[in-house]
C-alpha cells in the first residue's frame, strides 16, 4: 500500500461526507500500512456500513502531501480531524480525554450508529481485531465493547491496582480495562456522554473517565473483546504523581457522582466476551525495587501530617511497620492498599485538603503496592498474573463495606 | 497674702472642679459606649463563632493549607476569629467613648488611630495570604521533593515556607510603617540567612544525606541503558 493511496480527505471533501454508520478513530501513532490495513478490515464488515475513519489532523499534515490524492483515494472515508491537540500544559491524560470528546463529536456530526476508537499499538493482535469491536455495537445494539488485553506482569499497573478492581468492586461486573483505550461505544451512549459533558462542563464529567460508570449504572450491555498486549508508553518517573492525579480525579470524582448507583451492589459477575485469550509475551527489563521501597520509606517520614488526616490509625500503624520491613521481605496487604484506595477516594469527595496535593501525596503508597507486587510476580509466569489480579480483586470487594460505612457516616466511622 | 494664697487655691480648686464636671458626661459617655461595645461583640463573637463552626471553618483552612491537618480543630479556629472580631468591636467602641470628650487632643488622637485602621487591615491581609501562600508552597514542594525522592525533601519545604513567611511579614511591617529601615535591612539579613543555611544545610550541614541522595542518582544508570519493565498507564 503506497502512501499517497491513504491521504486523508481535505476540508471540503469532509462536508460533503454528510453520514456514517460506524465512525472509527485512530489515535495510536500508528505508520501509514498499519491504517491502510485498518481501513480495509473495516470494508469487510457486513452489510458494508458507511465508515468514516478519523485520524489526527497533525499526523495528516506530517503526511507527504500527494497530488490529487484525496479524490483519488482507496479510502474516501479517512478523514483529518482534529483529535489530539498539543499538549503546552503537560497534562497528556488530560488530552487523551478531550479527543474522546472529539470522536464521539465526530459521531454526532456523521449521525454514526457508533464510535470506536484506536488508541494503541498491539502486540500479537487477533486480525480483524477492529471489525470484532465493531460489529457488536452494529448487529447486536450492544453499548460499550472494552477490550481485554493479553496480561503482562507489569503493564497498566495503574489500571490494574485501582481503576479495574475499583469499577468492578462498586459496580459489580469484572471489567478488566475499564478506560480502554480502545473500545467502542453505540449511539445512545455517546450521546449520552456528549449531553451530560455539555450540561455541567464545572462537574469535570471526562468521556472516557465516565464512560463505563455511566453504561454500567444505566444497565447498559458492556461486552469485552480479548486482543493481543498492548504496547504501553514508556514510565515517565519524574511526572509520575501528576498522572496519577490526572487519572485519579476525574475517576474519584466519578465514583462520587455514582454513589448512589454503587451502594446498592455487592459482588460481582463476568462480562460477556467475544474471541478467545491471546497468549502475552514474556516482561523484559531489570526491575528496580529497592528504589519504590526508597521512596515509600521516605513518603512515610516526611507525609505524614497529610496521610494522618487522610487514613485511619490503624492503617497508619500498619504503613509504618510495612516502612521497617527489609526490600526483600517487602509485602503489603491487598486489603490494607483497598481500604487506602478507598480512604483516598473519601477524603476527595471531603475535599480534606487541596485535591492535586491528595492526589500527589498517594504516589508513595502506590509505589509501596507496586513494589510488594512485582516482588511477588517476578519469577511468576502465566496465569500466576491473572490468580494474582483476582485476589487483589477480592480484596477490594471485600473492602467493599468499609467504604460505604465510611462514605455514609465520614465523622462517625472510625476503623 | 495668707488670703491671696487661700484664695487662689480655692480658685484652682473651683477650676479642677469645673473642668472634671464638664469631662464627666464624656466620661460617662465613654464607659457606656465601651461597655454597649462589650455587649455587642459578645453577640456577634457567638454569632460568628456558630457560623463559623457550621461552615466547617477548621477543616477549610486545612484545605486551603492555612493550617496542617490535626493542627487546628473547628471549634479552636472559629474560636480564635470570633474573639479577634469581638476585640475589634470594643476597639470602636472605645474610640467612639474617646470622641464623646469633644476635647481638641482627644478627637486628634482618635482621628489619627482611626487614620491607622487601613494600614493593621492591609497588613494584617497581606501576613494572613503569605502564609496561606507559604503553606501552600510548602506542602507542594514537600509533595514533589518526596515524589522526587530527595531526602532533604522536608528541609527544602520548610526552606521555602519560612522564606514566603518572611517576605510576607516584612511586606506587612513595611505597611505598619514601623521603623521602614531597620524592617529593610532585618528583612535583607532575615532572606539572605534562610537562602545561604539552606545552601549549607543542602552543601554541607546534610552532606551525607546529599551524598547518599545524588550518590543513589548517580549510581542508578541511565534509563536507556536498563530497560524498565514497569508500565504504570
Amino acid at each position: 500500500m503506497e502512501v499517497d493511496s491513504i491521504e486523508p480527505q481535505p476540508q471540503e471533501k469532509i462536508e460533503q461526507i454528510e453520514s456514517a454508520d460506524l465512525v472509527v478513530a485512530i489515535l495510536a501513532d500508528l505508520d501509514s500500512e498499519s491504517i491502510a490495513t485498518v481501513c480495509r478490515d473495516l470494508q469487510t464488515l457486513e452489510g458494508s456500513p458507511r465508515l468514516a475513519v478519523l485520524q489526527n489532523e497533525k499526523r495528516a499534515s506530517a503526511t507527504p502531501a500527494g497530488a490529487e490524492t484525496a479524490g483519488k483515494s482507496a479510502f474516501p472515508f479517512l478523514i483529518s480531524w482534529p483529535l489530539l491537540r498539543p499538549d503546552p500544559a503537560g497534562t497528556p491524560a488530560l488530552s487523551m480525554f478531550a479527543a474522546y470528546q472529539s470522536v464521539f463529536a465526530a459521531g454526532e456530526k456523521f449521525g454514526a450508529r457508533a464510535c470506536c476508537v484506536v488508541a494503541s499499538k498491539l502486540e500479537n493482535a487477533p486480525p480483524r481485531w477492529i471489525c470484532q469491536m465493531a460489529k457488536p455495537m452494529l448487529e447486536k445494539e450492544i453499548d460499550l465493547v472494552l477490550p481485554r488485553y493479553a496480561p503482562l506482569k507489569f503493564g497498566g499497573l495503574m489500571n490494574s491496582s485501582i481503576i479495574s478492581p475499583v469499577t468492578r468492586s462498586l459496580y459489580g461486573k469484572r471489567i478488566h480495562n475499564a478506560m480502554g483505550p480502545d473500545l467502542g461505544v453505540s449511539q445512545r451512549l455517546y450521546r449520552k456522554m456528549l449531553g451530560a459533558e455539555r450540561n455541567s462542563r464545572l462537574n469535570g464529567i471526562h468521556a472516557l473517565a465516565s464512560l463505563t460508570s455511566a453504561a454500567l449504572c444505566a444497565n447498559s450491555q458492556v461486552y469485552e473483546v480479548h486482543l493481543g498486549a498492548r504496547v504501553y508508553p514508556p514510565t515517565d518517573w519524574a511526572n509520575i504523581s501528576s498522572l496519577m492525579a490526572q487519572i485519579l480525579s476525574p475517576f474519584f470524582l466519578d465514583m462520587e457522582r455514582n454513589a448512589v448507583c454503587w451502594q446498592r451492589m455487592r459482588g460481582s459477575v463476568p462480562l460477556p466476551t467475544i474471541g478467545d485469550p491471546l497468549p502475552a509475551p514474556q516482561d523484559t527489563g531489570t526491575l528496580e525495587i529497592s528504589r519504590m521501597v526508597e521512596m515509600f520509606q521516605l513518603g512515610n517520614r516526611d507525609l505524614q501530617e497529610i496521610w494522618a488526616f487522610v487514613l485511619p490509625p490503624a492503617t497508619l500503624f500498619e504503613l509504618r511497620k510495612l516502612s521497617r520491613a527489609p526490600v526483600e521481605k517487602f509485602y503489603m496487604p491487598d486489603e490494607l492498599w483497598a481500604r487506602i484506595v478507598y480512604d483516598f477516594a473519601l477524603a476527595h469527595r471531603l475535599h480534606m485538603i487541596t485535591r492535586d496535593h491528595l492526589l500527589k501525596s498517594m504516589t508513595p503508597l502506590y509505589l509501596a503496592w507496586v513494589a510488594s507486587y512485582a516482588l511477588e510476580l517476578e519469577k511468576e509466569k502465566g496465569s500466576g498474573i491473572d490468580q494474582r489480579l483476582e485476589r487483589l480483586s477480592a480484596a477490594y470487594e471485600s473492602c467493599k463495606s468499609y467504604l460505604v460505612s465510611r462514605w455514609r457516616w465520614p465523622d462517625r466511622f472510625n476503623p | 497674702m495668707w488670703e491671696q494664697v487661700k484664695q487662689a487655691l480655692v480658685q484652682s480648686t473651683l477650676r479642677f472642679l469645673t473642668r472634671f464636671a464638664s469631662m464627666l458626661p464624656g466620661l460617662v459617655a465613654l464607659i457606656l459606649a465601651v461597655l454597649v461595645s462589650i455587649l455587642i461583640a459578645l453577640i456577634f463573637a457567638f454569632v460568628i463563632q456558630r457560623l463559623l463552626i457550621r461552615m466547617r471553618f477548621g477543616e477549610r483552612l486545612v484545605e486551603w493549607g492555612f493550617s496542617s491537618p490535626g493542627e487546628s480543630t473547628t471549634k479552636g479556629a472559629a474560636l480564635v476569629v470570633s474573639r479577634v472580631i469581638a476585640c475589634l468591636v470594643i476597639l470602636v467602641g472605645f474610640f467612639i467613648g474617646i470622641t464623646a470628650f469633644d476635647a481638641e487632643w482627644t478627637s486628634q488622637l482618635a482621628r489619627s488611630a482611626l487614620g491607622y485602621v487601613p494600614n493593621i487591615l492591609a497588613a494584617g491581609l497581606v501576613f494572613l495570604v503569605g502564609v496561606i501562600i507559604a503553606r501552600y508552597l510548602g506542602r507542594s514542594v514537600l509533595i514533589g521533593a518526596v515524589n522526587m525522592n530527595l531526602q532533604y525533601a522536608r528541609l527544602l519545604s520548610m526552606g521555602v515556607k519560612w522564606l514566603v513567611v518572611v517576605l510576607s511579614l516584612a511586606m506587612a511591617l513595611e505597611h505598619l510603617k514601623i521603623a521602614p529601615r531597620v524592617v529593610e535591612l532585618a528583612f535583607g539579613i532575615l532572606f539572605g540567612g534562610i537562602v545561604l543555611a539552606l545552601a549549607l544545610a543542602v552543601g554541607l550541614g546534610s552532606k551525607e544525606l546529599v551524598t547518599k541522595s545524588l550518590g543513589g542518582e548517580a549510581k542508578k544508570p541511565p534509563s536507556e541503558m536498563i530497560e524498565d519493565p514497569l508500565r504504570h498507564l
